[in-house]
């Protein structure tokens, strides 16, 4: 089954499908006069994406077990310590190090 | 300036590493060299994407289809841009470079972070994308090369990718202080969620954005 030259096209072809869709953005407005309407959005797409994001990450959450406690937890821990220090690595590390003794436990 | 770079992507590195140490494991047992995984952590640079591929380079998917797929699992980056349409610059290598390395974690930060006043915004994002993806990289490789013998034990290291959207979260909030886009968003990342679980990321963005705007259009949100 291994194959380099069938390896080599699909990184290929996969880098080209992902550089596609984030240069399109940039190619399709690049001449386009800036418009209040073109402002609005990518003034709004920012905390509308990061809200998407993060449902999107406890999407897999199995919430009929432990795992919704303890991810809940980890999430409360992250956001204490962010708006108590606000300080970003130490609230991501304090949620992820809360996390991982409860998986590991 | 490359130190602060190097600050802000910590998170990054956090969540980048395990990931791509998981990668770099799953895709040894195809049987390929090691340097494959290093290679497409530098070309591909698509996390998602890469774990698909996992699967259908296994099963030996059509090219054409391979394609497809990541262009789709990706989609929801051709709104990423949107947001640097001027903060990128001019067209030049770095542009480029900077547009080919907007991934989630990425744009996340870069969005919400305020620039130093004194440093060079393009050069500093350059910094932030370039570290992000040595990150990337270094995981993909190290899980090619020694990932089984590993012995301190990452599971639930993955969780910092979702501490970092929930710290970007509260800034995005104390720099927005609307309740409406969040809302917005929520809704349709439930909506998605329920209809279309399988583009949710896509289809929860593409609801969001059509939704904003014509509440813009019908001048319910003003300009802000």
């Amino acid at each position: 089954m291994v194959d380099i030259n069938y390896l080599l096209l699909v990184i290929l072809f996969m880098t080209a499908a992902t550089y596609t869709t984030r240069l399109t953005p940039f190619v399709l407005f690049a001449n386009h006069k800036e418009t209040p309407m073109l402002t609005f959005i990518a003034k709004s797409t920012p905390p509308m994406v990061m809200t998407i994001l993060l449902i999107y990450m406890l999407r897999g959450v199995n919430y009929l077990s432990f795992e919704i406690v303890y991810t809940f937890i980890a999430i409360l821990v992250t956001v204490g310590f962010h708006l108590y220090r606000r300080n970003a690595l130490l609230s991501i590390i304090a949620g992820t190090v809360v996390y991982m003794i409860a998986v590991q436990l | 300036m490359i130190r602060s770079a190097f600050n802000v992507t910590l998170p990054i590195l956090f969540g980048f590493l395990p990931l791509g140490i998981a990668f770099g494991l799953l895709f040894q047992e195809l049987g390929y060299p090691w340097y494959f995984s290093t290679l497409m952590g530098i070309f591909v640079y698509a996390g998602a994407a890469q774990f698909m591929a996992i699967g259908l380079i296994g099963a030996g998917v059509g090219l054409l289809e391979i394609a497809i797929s990541t262009f789709f699992l990706n989609s929801r980056h051709l709104f990423y841009g949107l947001a640097f349409l001027k903060s990128f610059g001019r067209w030049s290598f770095r542009k480029f470079y900077l547009i080919f390395g907007l991934t989630d974690e990425t744009y996340a930060l870069m969005t919400t972070i305020k620039v130093p006043e004194n440093f060079n915004r393009e050069r500093y994002y350059l910094f932030i994308t370039l570290f992000s993806q040595i990150y990337w990289v270094l995981g993909c490789t190290i899980g090619a090369i020694i990932g089984d013998a590993l012995s301190f034990d990452t599971e639930g290291m993955e969780f910092a990718a979702t501490a970092l959207f929930v710290v970007l979260l509260i800034e995005q909030w104390i720099k927005v202080r609307k309740s409406l886009p969040f809302f917005i968003a929520f809704c349709s990342s439930c909506i998605a969620l329920v209809l279309f679980s399988q583009h949710m990321l896509l289809v929860a963005i593409i609801l969001s954005i059509a939704a904003i705007m014509i509440l813009r259009l019908t001048k319910v949100v003003s300009d802000g």
